[in-house]
């Protein structure tokens, strides 16, 4: 039975990457796929704030920014996702909240 | 001298003269000053994604330019008194298009290394392809 314990729940909040690992027990099967991230997958150094439809994919419907516990952007590439957003913003290409 | 780029927002119901007499005016003092201007782009009118001073779209002017930190400081102040002008954002670019080249460099020496792994890699586009691509977007 030690084994079926080893997938032992951890709440996203202390994982911000994501559960890298399929956690299997004998009575419930479940898997969590890696996130990664998207501008290192594609090698994009440059966040542009001009690039309103692609900025626009990581906010929500209200207009916040999506944590990246969520996205699964990386650290570095977060910070200037974040800040090319935040430009945007304030040249009303996107807006600060929606309402919906 | 550095890179920077300036994007503006343009009140909708001015005429196209008046747009292009501002433009000619902002132009000038860049280029009275010793800067260059490298690019200027009219993505036309476009929807804001709020209200600004009780209009809902707006004239989006794109102008990069290279020059000294003074000639920003009197283009703030000139958009910041004209009443055409409702929104502005000067970014600098030099500092990015630094970091930008300098990675760019580390990739191909990695490449180089690994001459395998290279050909596989897709290729970055430059920043003008994808500002072209950006401006390509806005007038569709």
């Amino acid at each position: 039975m030690a084994e079926t314990r080893g997938g032992r729940p951890v709440s996203a909040s202390q994982r911000p990457t994501g559960g890298d690992k399929a956690v299997m027990s004998q009575k419930k099967q479940y898997f969590r796929r890696k996130k990664v991230c998207r501008f290192c997958v594609e090698k994009v150094d440059h966040i542009d704030y001009k690039d309103v439809r692609m900025l626009s994919s990581f906010t929500s419907e209200r207009g916040k920014i999506t944590p990246r516990r969520l996205s699964g952007v990386c650290t570095p590439h977060q910070k200037r996702l974040a800040e090319a957003i935040k430009q945007a913003r304030s040249i009303a290409l996107l807006p600060f909240a929606q309402e919906i | 001298m550095r890179i920077y780029e300036d994007l503006f927002i343009v009140r909708p119901d001015a005429s196209d003269e008046e747009i292009d007499q501002l433009i000619g005016q902002l132009k000038q003092l860049i280029t009275d000053a010793g800067g260059t201007i490298d690019k200027e782009e009219k993505w036309g009118k476009r929807r804001l994604a709020y209200r600004v001073e009780k209009r809902d779209d707006g004239f989006y002017v794109l102008l990069q330019f290279s020059s000294g930190p003074e000639v920003v400081k009197e283009l703030e102040r000139r958009m910041r008194v004209s009443d055409l002008v409702l929104k502005y954002l000067t970014v600098r670019m030099d500092l990015k298009l630094q970091r930008l080249a300098k990675k760019k460099k580390r990739r191909e020496k990695r490449a180089q290394r690994k001459p395998m792994a290279a050909a596989a890699a897709p290729q970055q586009p430059a920043v003008e392809q994808i500002m072209a691509e950006a401006a390509a977007e806005e007038k569709e």
